[in-house]
């Protein structure tokens, strides 16, 4: 081989997205190649930045917390969910068991809804169509509960500070306990599609690698993590609203590829199953609303209150300064900073694999850009 | 509609004057303005009623730092120490490798434009040994380049770019320091306390979406 | 040896067809014929903003406290008032309320003292201009009239 040719040196930017299907959103992904090899990709995000941390300082307590369901839009109860609790942290108060309680129902629910669009669309990304309308069709039984319970269905706004705005509708317990038993054999029959599958498996396994040692150094939490086999999750190690009385198993795998993570959470669905029922024997009568002022005028101070969403570790960080509005919220976004070590999983990969890899990090662009 | 402002008085930092005139967001057409300023008793001025933070933690912490940690605190449970910007490196590094704090959960900033030190820039820490929480605080002005955590924490990159974009701190040794949610071309930083809810780079909309602010 | 009779026989492609297979019966289907077929909401929803009215005097229920204006917070709903020179008070004159920029949230229905504000179950709220979605009283007071679709 004498000389080089213009051929040797063949490295090619490509750009993926922001209108891409899968990629989720608008997610735009600047790969650089050679020849099929990834070498570097670079995130380019905002384009869906609506500001939500300024509105939040302009809006009293009461008033933003329709805003944070906006973020992580597939998940919009647990992010009510942990706003709420942040509030009532600087608030000192507590929601009354039977808030808890159904509290605890409609976010398990949540991340089964929330887990179910990813497992739909991070099949559809790899090639596989039909669990796609099996796992919508069983999200929609989740949805027809919230819209039964507070009205609506994806930005649900279903809880307020101190407890609960709605009384449980006749028969939710009855819905939610159908739902479970309906579920479940339906977990399994997406794992007969899936799991043995050899296509998914020759797409899945290996790819798209990240050790705990990496998942830590990236802060990257939620399943990510648990499929790298650190058994963390914030519901056994910091209990909020109530989780340490539920009986429940953190699954976790050793591997750290895409495949396992795809198994860690199917195994979380049916968790979620496990809690929820638990969690109907538990609704007892009792109040809905802790006693919250009419106007919500937190003591001034700092909090930093995280909660384990789909998604990973969902955090706000609340600064009050005595007024009725916050004057500053942070919000920690499982999904902006688990997109970080995209980077570092698509190295090496193949180019059909970033999709598997940005589908497997189960990210929402409108947490990422907020 | 685009000059329909009402600039935001930024509320006082620690003292909790309030002085938050809300600003109002853009009306419909039809509507006619009204006041949605809340009224606001004045009351004596308020600090964040913490309690001193002591445990073997900060004991260790004390005899390493000596004079670089001013404060150990506790808030609602929630511990966090106060650092001078110079140390802030050298204590996350020694949390990291000393202590366990080995999860860098959050950076982020907070805007009191009334103080001397105008920011205070937060760093929120996990340790997934002791399973505890501590935040590191510290203070720095306008204009003050703290230096970067990436060398210590990797996931530190694009958090401490969100800070920059959201509020023009630049951090020394960031391999790319540049924003990361708005246009590259951007002007300003949104969450700083005199950026209005209303404001928006004019000139970058005009020029790129070709539309005038406020549809 | 197991493994090598799976691969031989697509085992695995069998089990997703038998699945697909199965998931075929009628009892599975879950579309909605929307225009043809109206669906039905829950009795919670927060759809369509109205005033309501009394039904025995014909009368609005709302008291013009403007406390759903305060509470919204897109600041979208806009109050008139004036008062009545003989009783002294406060009578409804005109009511905004946009639509275009409502999320839905439920707070305007929360904070009224009268239950005169309500988000129902209407969800056809297209318009063609954005003038349409801001609704005065009268809009309101009568709901919205979307155009039914027959088959």
């Amino acid at each position: 081989m004498a000389g080089s040719t213009f051929l040797d040196s063949s490295e090619l930017v490509l750009n993926m997205g922001p209108q891409h299907p899968s990629t989720h959103g608008v997610l735009r992904v600047i790969l650089k190649l050679d020849g099929e090899k990834v070498i570097g990709t670079e995130c380019v995000i905002g384009y869906l930045h609506r500001g939500v941390e300024k509105i939040g300082e302009n809006r009293t307590y009461v008033q933003f917390a329709p805003y944070v369901d906006r973020m992580d839009y597939v998940a919009a109860v647990s992010n009510g969910l942990g706003y709420c609790l942040a509030v009532e942290k600087l608030l000192s108060v507590e929601a009354p068991p039977r808030a808890q309680v159904t509290r605890v129902i409609l976010t398990e629910l949540n991340r089964i809804a929330s887990h179910l669009l990813w497992l739909g669309t991070h099949a559809l990304d790899i090639g596989a169509i039909t669990p796609l309308f099996y796992t919508l069709r069983e999200r929609e039984e989740v949805l027809k509960i919230f819209e039964k319970y507070c009205g609506a269905r994806l930005t649900t706004h279903a809880f307020r500070i101190g407890g609960l705005q709605y009384e449980l509708y006749d028969g939710f317990e009855e819905d939610v306990a159908k739902f479970c038993d309906m579920f479940l054999p339906k977990v399994d029959e997406y794992e007969e599609l899936l799991t043995d599958n050899r296509i998914w498996v020759e797409r899945l396994k290996g790819v798209g690698i990240l050790t705990a040692e990496q998942c830590k150094a990236y802060g990257v939490t939620g399943p990510v993590l648990r499929a790298a086999g650190v058994a963390w999750d914030l519901r056994k190690a910091q209990p909020y609203s109530g989780y340490e009385q539920y009986d429940f198993d953190i699954p976790i795998r050793q591997n750290g590829d895409t495949f396992d993570r795809y198994i860690v959470r199917m195994e979380e669905m049916r968790q979620s199953v496990r809690i929820i029922r638990q969690a109907l024997e538990r609704i007892e009568p009792g109040p809905i609303m802790a006693k919250v002022p009419k106007v919500i005028k937190p003591p001034v101070g700092e909090v930093y209150v995280s909660i384990e969403a789909p998604k990973g570790e969902l955090g706000y960080f609340i600064v009050s300064d005595g007024s009725t509005q916050p004057y500053r919220v942070r919000v920690r976004p499982p999904s902006f900073v688990n997109l970080q070590a995209l980077d570092q999983m698509c190295r090496g990969a193949l180019v059909a694999d970033v999709v598997a890899i940005i589908g497997t990090i189960d990210i929402v662009l409108g947490e990422v850009d907020r | 509609m685009a000059d329909e402002q009402k600039p935001e008085s930024s509320p006082e930092p620690v003292a909790g004057t309030p002085g938050d005139a809300k600003a109002i967001p853009p009306k419909p057409p039809a509507a006619s303005p009204t006041s949605a300023a809340k009224p606001h008793a004045p009351k004596a001025p308020a600090v964040m009623a913490t309690t001193p933070w002591e445990s073997s933690l900060t004991e260790l912490l004390k005899s390493h730092f000596g004079d670089s940690i001013t404060e150990f605190s506790s808030y609602l449970g929630q511990n966090f120490l106060v650092v001078r910007p110079e140390a802030v490196n050298a204590v996350l590094e020694f949390l990291k490798l000393e202590a366990d704090f080995d999860y860098l959960v959050d950076i982020t900033a907070v805007d009191y434009p009334k103080r001397a030190e105008r920011f205070d820039l937060i760093y929120i820490l996990y340790s997934y040994s002791r399973n505890e929480r501590i935040r590191v605080k510290t203070m720095i002005p306008d204009g003050y380049r703290p230096k970067s955590a990436t060398s210590v924490h990797l996931g530190a990159d694009w958090l401490e770019r969100e800070v920059f974009d959201m509020f023009g701190i630049e951090f020394d040794g960031h391999p790319h320091m540049k924003r990361i949610l708005l246009p590259d071309e951007w002007q300003g930083h949104p969450l700083r306390k005199d950026y209005s809810i209303l404001d928006v780079d004019r000139r970058w909309v005009q020029e790129n979406l070709g539309i005038e602010v406020g549809q | 040896m197991r493994k090598l009779i799976r691969t031989v026989f697509l085992v695995d492609l069998l089990q997703g067809l038998w699945v697909t297979l199965r998931n075929q019966h009628p009892k599975h289907i879950y579309t909605e014929q929307y225009p043809a077929q109206r669906p039905k909401v829950a009795e919670r929803f927060r759809g369509a903003p109205r005033l309501n009215i009394n039904p025995d005097t014909g009368e609005t229920l709302c008291i013009g406290c403007n406390l759903c204006a305060l509470a919204c917070p897109e600041n979208l709903i806009v109050v008139g008032t004036e008062r009545d020179p003989k009783t002294n008070r406060k009578v409804l004159t005109t009511f905004t309320y946009d639509t275009s920029r409502c999320m839905f949230c439920g707070l305007c229905e929360d904070a009224c003292p009268v239950d005169a504000l309500e988000l129902t179950q209407d969800f056809e709220l297209a318009s063609y201009t954005r003038e349409g979605q801001i609704w005065d009283r009268q809009m309101l007071e009568e709901g919205p009239r979307p155009t039914q679709y027959r088959s």
